[in-house]
């Protein structure tokens, strides 16, 4: 009981110095510092190249109603770029993938917002370089069936258009990718290694007749030591 | 000496020529590598596949360029390279990675770690590799860019320091795209 009592005591002592804070803040209009307004965790997120910068709003915003303001540039560039696409956006994240084409290039974005009438200060990323950050998504993977073999044909992720030289280049023109197959015999449920290397095509003989088998496959980055995420299963059943 | 000079000029060129045949063999027999001056600007392709060194320069770098917060200058860009033509590239590199070593790793390396601890011997090897890189002709171009890079380090102090360890990532791909 005695419990209870003080975490009452405690609790409308909170919500009184919270409303407090409150009134103090309308009747005297003042705004939230800067510093609070600020947006929080600007950053790239990247996928295949395809390179978003996100960020929160400022610790003082719980309400909507803010807009932000994008700008961008590649490190040692003297000029912050706006991004008019995102010039007084509401949404939380703004699309950079074209003005960061040069993947092995250094790039900063930042963000302001305003807020009732008041601007807050810049919030910059971290530098940022699509080829060092970029997480690579799975393979797609098709499969021929070829009485008892499989042809199994593997694509890296799309890279982003890229229009500077109209050249349609290859995941592969960035980095040395390896690609893994992996194959589960159903009745077994042991996973095996079929694959690892560079081709784009690979076939799997001798499978056993009137079983079924499921493929799975990854990419695997060498340089980096990175593997990216497994792709969807594709079954057959061997007639 | 006075009877070489007496013949004629196309036989002591094929002279020459045979005397750097065996000079070459006997150089290569005795495996001293007898490739063109040319050639030691080159490092293996081998050195750039490691990934235990690509991520450990590449986060070194990373950590240095969250404590550099000058955007707008920039160690290793193109500036860097302006005038100078692609073959010589590598020696360019080499110079900004001597540089970077010996006035920049060394002097920081009680920072960073545990990264520094192993980027240092790593780009302490590759160093070794090009120490007969050299190039034909003069380097005043090279010599003047270089210079500029250092000035601007030593301009900025400490935090010059920085973003040279910040751009380590940006001098290794070079050294990738140059010498390799």
């Amino acid at each position: 009981m005695q419990k209870i009592h003080e975490t009452l005591l405690l609790l409308t002592t909170v919500v009184i110095t919270v409303m407090s804070n409150a009134v103090l803040l309308a009747t005297l209009g003042i705004q939230p510092t800067h510093g609070s307004l600020k947006p929080q965790k600007v950053q790239f997120q990247s996928r295949n190249f395809h390179n978003i910068l996100r960020w929160q709003p400022g610790s003082s915003l719980t309400t909507n109603g803010s807009v932000y303001f994008v700008q961008y540039k590649m490190y040692g560039q003297r000029e912050w770029k706006n991004k008019t696409d995102c010039w007084g956006t509401t949404a939380l994240f703004c699309d950079l993938t074209n003005e960061t084409l040069e993947l092995y290039e250094p790039y900063y974005g930042r963000v302001m917002t305003a807020w009732a009438g008041s601007y807050s200060a810049w919030s910059r990323t971290p530098r940022f370089t699509p080829w060092w950050e970029t997480k690579l998504d799975p393979p797609v993977v098709t499969t021929v069936q070829v009485n008892a073999s499989l042809l199994v044909l593997l694509r890296a992720p799309e890279l982003p258009y890229r229009n500077q030289n109209g050249k349609n280049t290859s995941m592969e023109n960035y980095y040395d990718l390896v690609y893994r197959v992996f194959i589960t015999d159903n009745s077994l449920q042991k996973e095996q290694k079929a694959y690892e290397g560079t081709q784009k095509t690979v076939q799997i003989e001798s499978l056993t007749p009137r079983s079924g088998y499921c493929i799975v496959a990854e990419i695997y980055q060498p340089m980096l030591d990175k593997k990216s995420p497994r792709s969807e299963q594709r079954c057959v059943q061997i007639p | 000496m006075a009877v070489l000079q007496k013949k004629s000029m196309s036989f002591s060129f094929m002279g020459l020529l045979a005397a750097s045949c065996l000079l070459l063999i006997a150089l290569w027999a005795q495996e001293a590598v007898g490739l063109p001056i040319s050639s030691h600007c080159k490092l293996d392709v081998s050195d750039f596949q490691r990934p235990y060194f690509t991520n450990r320069t590449f986060r070194l770098a990373e950590e240095a360029s969250l404590a550099d917060n000058n955007t707008d200058v920039r160690l290793i860009g193109d500036e860097l390279f302006q005038g100078v033509n692609r073959n010589n590239r590598c020696y360019l590199m080499k110079q900004v990675l001597n540089f970077t070593l010996a006035e920049v790793l060394i002097p920081q390396s009680d920072r960073f770690q545990p990264y520094m601890q192993q980027v240092v011997p790593f780009l302490t090897k590759l160093s070794n590799q090009l120490s007969l890189c050299q190039i034909s002709g003069n380097g005043q171009r090279i010599q003047k860019n270089v210079q500029t890079l250092k000035e601007t380090v030593k301009q900025l102090g400490e935090s010059g320091e920085i973003k040279a360890i910040g751009e380590l990532n940006l001098l290794f791909m070079h050294l990738r795209n140059y010498c390799v």
